[in-house]
């Protein structure tokens, strides 16, 4: 049994705590939020309190934090939370700057806490099946890796320019893949951006709202990438991988498998609509295997090295679209 | 009746013969080839006759030429039909060097006679299908196109040594197919290739797999995959992405059956390969060939857009060569 104590009683930190309270593994203690209020109404239904960073770190009930607050509070509450002796569970990114993810990592790992950082694809059933399955030589020798990552509708506009922008808002979960897929790590990667959904992105954004990338391994194995912020029809999420002795292949899910057939067309539901319906079996998957290595002591599943590193490559595709020019990674 | 003269009887030839063969009002007079016995061959079967080279242009009989000859010999025959004034049906590429694509075209535009370069797979019923509801506005406007296109093997050694390299041999289909489908001309090609399925085409100066990224001048994004060895068999699949919606073309099956057994549930492997992916783009090609000439129609694939393609092409080789993305004009 471990004992958490959550931290933001936003969208996201909700369905953690949801997903925490459905567990026989794991007990909420308490919720942080700078809102309390917010934090007190998430806490109480689900037997939790509210309660402030202080008193969480303070507590030795206290054996593990979930990290769903605000991106930019992030780093700063691992690192407190490491020296507190607790392990983390941090949504991703750790950060969007290089310098605090590597402040933050020193500090984790001088603390000697494991650290689990929160790319929830990996954990999404399909795409664990299709891994494993090439991880079991099912189509021989890797060669080719394209994901597509469609968000059904574009976010608030002001939320835009602080997102850190597309590559290391949005493209981000899609390095996670393209590394966990690949297999090794890209050693260059070439990004075009585009402005093609909405030109408010750009003026208010600040941003771009389309992209399509090439990444490359050090042995040739090739991976593409689409991303756009608007897909009508749903939240699309595929990957495809090409081997030397087949593809494999997982599509997107639907509510329903309901088809209907009418005289115009023949009909099925479109995809999930968002993240959160997606990926729900993929988030519950995920603080599970956080829990397992925090009771077996083993190193998790995707740690902070790993949160770096998609910010190396989201740093690679932001300067490889501004110069034009393919942009080599140093490993 | 149209009355044509077919340069070559091999594979693609034998393809085109009988679909003239199955056409109204359209006759297959001549059949031409360096291999005597292939050429009587094909004849005897629908009824022409051999012939060499300057009897099949000299004939005032004759209408239209068809080149599914070697490709090195494509630009040259299309050179000879256009000063004996035939309208020219000619396989793609036109040839493998920008430089002789141009000398022809110039002799074609000099004759005025049509020509028709055999981009089948515009003429496939489902991306046509695909195009015109782009065209019809079903999805807004183009965002992206993702093109998947991937041979079931590897062609013999002897055949890529002379073939051009992948991207003016193979992927100038997916070439064709990007401009059609983005309906704007791409502005800069980025590369990367590797010999991945054989080593030893490195030797040749050669990949056989290939991702490549395509822009328009309005920012319209495509990307184009290539492998010479799908296993599974001839992948050929068409997404495309627009502000209202997404339109897909996937791949064909010789049946529909499924088997679900206590292992899994499977279905038939796409068609085997071109011949039988695209029959019907061939025998549609074909028809759109003849009523354009009858309707004295501008041709739906000149030879402009073949030297488009092999633009592209080049573009992408140079992009391969140079590591970096390559503006095109």
């Amino acid at each position: 049994m471990i004992h958490f104590a959550l931290f933001g009683a936003g969208r996201i930190g909700r369905m953690h705590a949801e997903n925490l309270a459905r567990r026989s593994d794991a007990k909420l203690l308490y919720v942080v939020d700078t809102k309390p209020a917010a934090a007190k109404a998430l806490a109480v239904p689900l037997g939790a309190r509210q309660a402030d960073a202080a008193t969480v770190f303070s507590d030795p009930q206290v054996q593990a934090v979930l990290i769903a607050s605000s991106t930019g509070s992030h780093a700063e509450l691992s690192i407190a939370a490491a020296r507190a002796g607790k392990a983390i569970f941090c949504e991703k990114p750790v950060d969007l700057t290089m310098a605090k993810t590597e402040l933050c990592i020193r500090e984790v790992e001088r603390a000697g806490v494991p650290m689990f950082v929160g790319f929830n694809r990996r954990f999404d059933p399909s795409f664990r099946a299709l891994k494993a399955r090439l991880d079991a030589g099912e189509i021989g020798r890797l060669e080719q890796v394209l994901i597509t990552n469609r968000d059904p509708g574009l976010p608030d506009l002001r939320f835009l320019r602080t997102s850190g922008g597309l590559y290391l808002d949005f493209t981000i979960h899609d390095f996670d893949m393209a590394r966990w897929l690949l297999g090794e790590e890209p050693v260059e990667v070439f990004a075009w951006g585009a402005v093609l959904v909405d030109k408010r992105v750009k003026t208010v954004g600040k941003d771009i709202d389309s992209a399509m990338l090439l990444l490359r391994t050090a042995t040739g194995k090739m991976c593409h990438i689409n991303n756009t912020r608007r897909a009508v029809y749903g939240y699309d999420q595929r990957i495809e991988v090409l081997g030397e002795k087949g593809m494999l292949r997982a599509e997107n899910l639907a509510p329903t498998t309901v088809e209907q057939f009418g005289a115009a067309a023949a009909c099925a539901d479109n995809p999930w609509p968002n993240f959160q319906t997606r990926y729900a079996a993929a988030y519950a998957a995920e603080v599970g295997s956080f829990i397992q290595s925090v009771e077996r002591r083993e190193p998790a599943e995707v740690g902070p090295r790993d949160g770096r590193q998609v910010l190396v490559l989201a740093e690679a595709a932001r300067e490889s679209s501004r110069s034009g020019k393919p942009v080599k990674i140093k490993n | 009746m149209l009355e044509i003269a077919q340069f070559g009887a091999g594979r693609i030839g034998q393809i085109h013969a009988s679909n003239i063969a199955a056409m109204k009002d359209v006759r297959l007079r001549y059949v031409v080839d360096v291999n005597a016995e292939a050429a009587a061959k094909l004849a005897a079967r629908y009824g022409a006759k051999v012939a060499a080279e300057r009897e099949a242009f000299a004939d005032r009989a004759v209408g239209a030429v068809l080149i599914a000859s070697s490709t090195d010999t494509h630009a040259r025959l299309a050179i000879d039909a256009a000063r004996a004034g035939k309208a020219i049906f000619c396989e793609k590429p036109i040839d493998l060097s920008l430089e002789k694509v141009d000398a022809c075209l110039r002799e074609v535009k000099k004759a005025r006679v049509p020509m028709f370069v055999g981009f089948n797979r515009r003429f496939d019923p489902s991306f046509r299908a695909l195009k015109s509801r782009i065209d019809k506005g079903a999805i807004g406007a183009v965002e992206q196109v993702v093109i998947t296109s991937r041979d079931p093997g590897l062609p013999p050694l002897e055949y890529l040594k002379v073939s051009g390299g992948q991207f003016r041999d193979m992927t100038i289909h997916d070439f064709d197919m990007a401009r059609w489908l983005l309906g704007e001309e791409p502005v800069e090609v980025y590369a990367i290739g590797e010999a991945l399925v054989d080593p030893k085409l490195k030797a040749l100066g050669d990949i056989d797999s290939a991702m490549i990224l395509l822009r328009t001048k309005s920012d319209k994004l495509c990307h184009i995959n290539n492998s010479r060895r799908a296993s599974y068999g001839y992948d050929q699949r068409i997404e495309v992405l627009g502000a209202k919606g997404m339109l897909r073309a996937g791949n064909k099956t010789p049946t529909t059956v499924e088997r679900a057994d206590a292992a899994a549930v499977a279905s038939d492997k796409p068609l085997h390969f071109f011949l039988e992916r695209y029959a019907d783009a061939y025998r549609a090609e074909l028809d759109a060939f003849v009523s354009a000439l009858r309707r004295k129609q501008k041709m739906p694939v000149g030879a402009e857009d073949g030297r488009q393609a092999l633009v592209l092409a080049e573009a992408a080789l140079k992009s391969l060569q140079t590591g970096g993305p390559v503006r095109v004009r």
